[in-house]
């Protein structure tokens, strides 16, 4: 198994990390030399020029992921299955890992390549399985089948009239980034987003689009370009002077970064304006209790108890308790990450209604969502990215299913 | 009979978790309320010194000074900064710095500049925990040591005496017929409860404790708040120990050790969590006495000091284990 | 400038102990004569053997603060059973004594499932309680001064059996965790668990076997300074925690595991042991060389926080350090 996240250990050095677990040797004693020569094997094998005891840590993220591979190459397994291979590595060492992969097909062992670049799909795979919402769509041999058609089979042909788009008036622009990048993970994105207006950002898995926004939101650092709230640049140094500009964020992680799970729905969402609740530092209990009572309430969160433990409600509640605890803080730009993953329909149809709402008052909101068809439904305009990179805005008139994944996947459908 | 504080340590963080009802609650606070009652009632029927003023008295006082430092160390646990072991550090920079500095600059400024100086050692924790980002009982180890030896050095390593009999008067003097050291723990302990339950900076610290990465992403200054839960201990920690000498007239260096392990247990029994999140004052104080009774029982029944040590140990070690019990079957 | 740092950081035993060398042998008349340096050495060992085990638990992620308190535990034991059954079998029960307090370190850590630091907290305070209960609070003296002598007896001009023997440990753990397959495992369970675990590594054991490890060494060192001094002491110890934490992290170990070594531990303990000397030389008082360990472990701690925070590639920081790491006060 080939993680696309590497998952190495990275104060031992490359051999020992080929061989972990499995480190050749007698009475516990490590044959050195020995496991050092059958990994330079490994890898001479496998094309990488990796010498085989630098410590892993000071390799670079490719060759981390070329030593996963060796690793997994070594172990002579039967079945061998690859998670985004070549997520890190360039075209001379994908073209060398593909060259392996024939080997080993040959060899006779059966490999499950799994990948959003349908290009090498194309080129090594025998028999390509589509995948849509955890749901098996169609398995088709590789002959007679071109990227334009697993596009389509990707997207479905559902009709996108569930996300019944709410008319708002579209005002001056509120939130403009430009150029910016966090010297990391995103470099060079631009865009902006009106008063009343939804903005898409999609994108693959990997593709930066929560980066993006945490590094608005000031969770991380921007490095360079600007972002200007209302034509006035700001600079967010932490998520209090984003609340201070007026920006919003509900993250993705719902669980590990939107809610403190021993806490009341009522804590929870007073916790962004605690300070306006309060006066000479204690918390003016009705007012508390009144916002929350107010939320719930407009929200219709379930059961209407804002004492209740926030952890034992459902994830969709918790969710539009996220999204309140942001309304409570008026900004002027609320960023939504994904706000409707992993919430049942029902709650999904609510959040939509929501946000719909929201844009009504003038709010501008950025949606998050790798979902097309919550994309194609709800938002006025989208802007795909693609390995840390933002393509230009595609209004509702430009865009569709198949574009946005191309874009989304760098192939250009049929 | 520390089967019983185990059980009652689970109870207690048992809500945390489980429905959330009420009814867990009350009984949570009430089975801590029931075992201080057992402990009392086997202490009066085992020892005909135990129920009477003096001796309660006597236990209230020595509480009182432990308590003040409990309070501190609620909301380091709270906040999820696992322990501040420099409490001897600072209950010893409390006690020595006013009484040395009396005669220089008078009973009250002394006392002053000494909370002080302890909270500036506090500070330094809370630079080390909250922004640097050390392991807090590394970072308060390391810090109490050198503040330990600072003190030490600046007293050339003897023991300081009491030269104003007036403030020590008042140190151990009553008023309505309460010691006024205990009046002074109340105080605090109000105040204390009042900060971590009703104030915006104990909601913060119950956030941070409790989802550090979300009271982040929730615009809450989660540096500022670790940082500020070890400079509440070492000025709680400050004043203690400015009260520990002014009642004994003197103070050694080593004054204030033990107390670190006396104020963890007791917020540990009370039913505060060890990784955060979840506590309050009143049940870190309801711990405090039940622990403190304990001990005053096993003192009249002649069990040794050492033995106390091993007891605060093993309670210490079954409430820690029960959290993490509790934690693996819970919710989060 | 990071990149600097990063060598400073890697080279810095060498760096430290040739500094504290220097500045020694000029503020210290005779300091590198051969006794001199034998009484160093002599000193160092008894920080030496007990910084052995830590360095493995560093390694794997783990930490022990009873070392201390087994000292004095392990010692005091195999004194007073020196009358019952003779030195040499009072000398093996005491380091048995040593072993079982690891194991019961580790059986708590890896069966509970909670942080080692604030289990082996408790189980200091346990261990400690116990050397006072079974010696109540006196020192206790063996039966054979001569053996005192005997140990303290110096070869080749400069070894004592105990340094002879550190010497000896440290080399051995260094080729244990360099050449060894479980050696290389401890470093994958401190660097990666989810790797190490996944790759077949029996993590669980690993670190049991490193909590029994350090106790033992723990003990060992308690019962050679039992039998040097020819007594045994509740005391004993309670100093040794922050300077043999201290003496490890200048050998580069990482509080965050996964990195270290043992010859890195050999140059932190012989800085140490030299500092200690030369202070004691200059009579410089006990406090004040706490304050030069304490800052020591304190200045190390936030250096490795700095360069490990900014001098690696993204992406490839230890799982420890990215997940709530257990010498971070974490989740546990």
């Amino acid at each position: 198994m080939v993680h696309q996240e590497i998952n190495l250990v990275p104060d031992l050095t490359v051999a020992e990390n080929v061989y972990l677990g499995r480190m050749p040797g007698k009475w516990s004693y490590l044959r050195k030399g020995e496991m050092v020569r059958k990994a330079a094997a490994v890898l001479d094998e496998l094309g990488a020029a990796i010498n085989p005891r630098e410590r892993l840590g000071n390799l670079s993220i490719s060759q981390q992921q070329l030593v996963e591979i060796a690793k997994a190459y070594a172990a002579q397994p039967r079945i061998i299955v690859l998670d985004e291979p070549t997520s890190s590595l360039s075209e001379h060492e994908t073209a060398a890992l593909f060259r392996i992969l024939r080997k080993m097909r040959d060899d006779g062992i059966a490999i499950v390549y799994i990948s959003h670049r349908l290009k090498e799909v194309l080129e090594i795979a025998d028999e390509v399985t589509v995948l849509r919402d955890g749901s098996m769509i169609e398995t088709r041999p590789i002959e007679g089948i071109t990227a334009g058609a697993m596009i389509r089979l990707m997207v479905g042909r559902e009709v996108s009239n569930v996300f019944p788009k709410s008319a708002a008036e579209i005002g001056a622009s509120v939130l403009r980034v430009e150029r910016i990048g966090d010297g990391a993970s995103f470099r060079d994105v631009s865009f902006d987003v009106r008063a009343g207006e939804i903005l898409g950002l999609t994108g693959l898995v990997g593709a930066a689009r929560s980066e993006v926004a945490r590094a608005i939101f000031g969770l991380s650092r921007i490095v360079e370009g600007s972002v200007s709230i209302n034509g006035r640049k700001v600079v967010i140094s932490s998520p209090s002077a984003a609340v201070r500009a007026g920006i919003a964020y509900v993250p993705e992680d719902r669980k590990g970064d939107g809610i403190v799970p021993g806490m009341s729905v009522r804590e929870n969402i007073s916790l962004p304006i605690l300070r306006r609740l309060t006066s000479f530092g204690r918390i003016r209990g009705s007012a508390d209790r009144s916002l929350s009572a107010l939320y719930v309430k407009q929200f219709s969160i379930s059961p209407p108890d804002g004492e209740r433990r926030i952890n034992l409600l459902s994830g969709g509640n918790q969710q539009k308790a996220v999204i309140a605890k942001w309304l409570a803080a008026k900004p002027a730009v609320l960023i939504l990450d994904e706000p409707t993953r992993g919430v049942d329909v029902g709650a999904k149809a609510e959040i939509h209604h929501i946000i719909g709402q929201l844009v009504a008052d003038g709010m501008a909101v950025v949606m998050i969502s790798s979902e097309l068809p919550e994309i194609l439904g709800v938002c006025d305009r989208v802007v795909v990215m693609r390995d840390g990179r933002a393509s230009q805005p595609l209004t509702r008139a430009e865009f569709s299913e198949e574009r946005i994944m191309a874009l989304a996947t760098g192939e250009e459908a049929a | 009979m520390t089967d019983a504080a185990m059980e009652i340590s689970g109870l207690n963080r048992n809500d945390r978790f489980t429905r959330g009802s009420r009814l867990v609650d009350a009984l949570s606070k009430t089975g801590l309320l029931l075992a201080i009652l057992a402990v009392v009632a086997y202490g009066s029927f085992a020892s005909p010194a135990f129920f009477t003023t003096g001796n309660l008295l006597n236990v209230l006082t020595s509480m009182s000074i432990v308590g003040i430092v409990v309070v501190g160390m609620t909301f380091v646990l709270v906040v999820g900064g696992l322990a501040d072991l420099s409490v001897p550090a600072t209950i010893a920079c409390g006690a020595i710095l006013s009484l040395g500095l009396q005669p220089l600059i008078g009973p009250v400024p002394a006392f002053v500049l000494a909370v002080a100086l302890a909270g500036l050692i506090g500070l330094l924790n809370g630079v080390l925990v909250g922004y640097v980002g050390i392991n807090p009982i590394i970072a308060t180890l390391g810090v109490g040591t050198i503040g330990l030896g600072i003190v030490q050095a600046a007293v050339g390593g003897v023991i300081v005496y009491g030269s104003n009999t007036a403030s020590a008067e008042f140190a151990k003097g009553r008023l309505l017929g309460i010691p006024v050291v205990v009046l002074i723990f109340l105080v605090i302990a109000l105040i204390g409860h009042f900060v971590l339950s009703r104030s915006f900076w104990g909601r913060w610290t119950l956030a941070t404790g409790g989802n550090y990465n979300a009271a982040e992403a929730s615009a809450v200054p989660v540096k500022a708040v670790k940082a500020g839960a070890f400079v509440i201990t070492a000025l709680a920690s400050g004043v203690s120990g400015g009260l520990l000498g002014l009642t004994l007239q003197s103070a050694r260096p080593l004054i204030g050790s033990g107390y670190e392990f006396s104020a963890i247990t007791a917020v540990v029994v009370g039913g505060v969590s060890i990784i955060g999140g979840f506590g309050s004052v009143p049940r870190a104080i309801a711990g405090l006495i039940f622990v403190q009774l304990l001990t005053n029982v096993m003192v009249l029944q002649g069990v040794r000091t050492p033995i106390q040590g091993f007891v605060l140990g093993i309670l210490i070690v079954g409430a820690v284990g029960m959290d993490a019990a509790l934690r693996k079957r819970g919710v989060v | 400038m990071t990149r600097a740092l990063v060598l400073a950081s890697q080279y810095r035993v060498v760096i430290i102990l040739g500094l504290t060398l220097v500045i020694s042998a000029l503020v210290v008349p005779g300091y590198l004569s051969a006794s001199t340096l034998s009484l160093g050495l002599d000193r160092a060992a008894t920080i030496g053997l007990i910084a052995i085990g830590l360095t493995v638990l560093l390694i794997a992620g783990q930490i022990d603060l009873s070392g201390g308190a087994v000292f004095a535990l392990a010692g005091i034991i195999s004194v007073i059973l020196q009358r019952e059954i003779g030195i040499l079998p009072a000398a093996i029960v005491g380091i048995l004594v040593g072993t079982v307090a690891g194991a019961i370190n580790g059986a708590l850590v890896v069966g509970l499932k909670v942080n080692s630091l604030v289990l082996t907290l408790a189980t200091m305070l346990i261990f400690r309680s116990l050397a006072h209960w079974i010696t109540n609070s006196q020192p206790v003296t063996g039966t054979d001064i001569m053996l005192s002598l005997a140990l303290a007896k110096i070869y080749l001009e400069i070894f004592t059996i105990r340094s002879a023997l550190f010497i000896i440990l440290i080399v051995l753990l260094h080729v244990w965790l360099t050449r060894s397959i479980p050696g290389r495992n401890v470093f994958a369970v401190g660097s990666n668990p989810a790797a190490a675990k996944e790759s077949g590594i029996a993590s669980d054991r690993i670190v049991f076997l490193g909590f029994v490890f350090a106790g033992m060494l723990a003990g060992l060192a308690g019962v050679l300074q039992s039998l040097v001094t020819n007594t045994g002491s509740p005391v004993f110890g309670s100093e040794l925690t922050v300077a043999v934490i201290a003496a490890v992290v200048v050998g580069g170990t990482r509080l965050e595991g996964g990195r270290g070594s043992a010859l890195g531990t050999l140059g932190g303990v012989l800085t140490i042991g030299s500092l200690t000397i030369a202070m004691e030389f200059q009579s410089i008082p006990a406090y004040v060389q706490q304050v030069v360990s304490g800052l020591i472990l304190i200045l190390l701690v936030v250096l490795d926080r700095v360069v490990t925070t900014k001098g690696r590639a993204p992406g490839t920081r230890p799982a420890l350090v990215r997940d709530d790491p257990i010498t971070q006060g974490g989740k546990v």
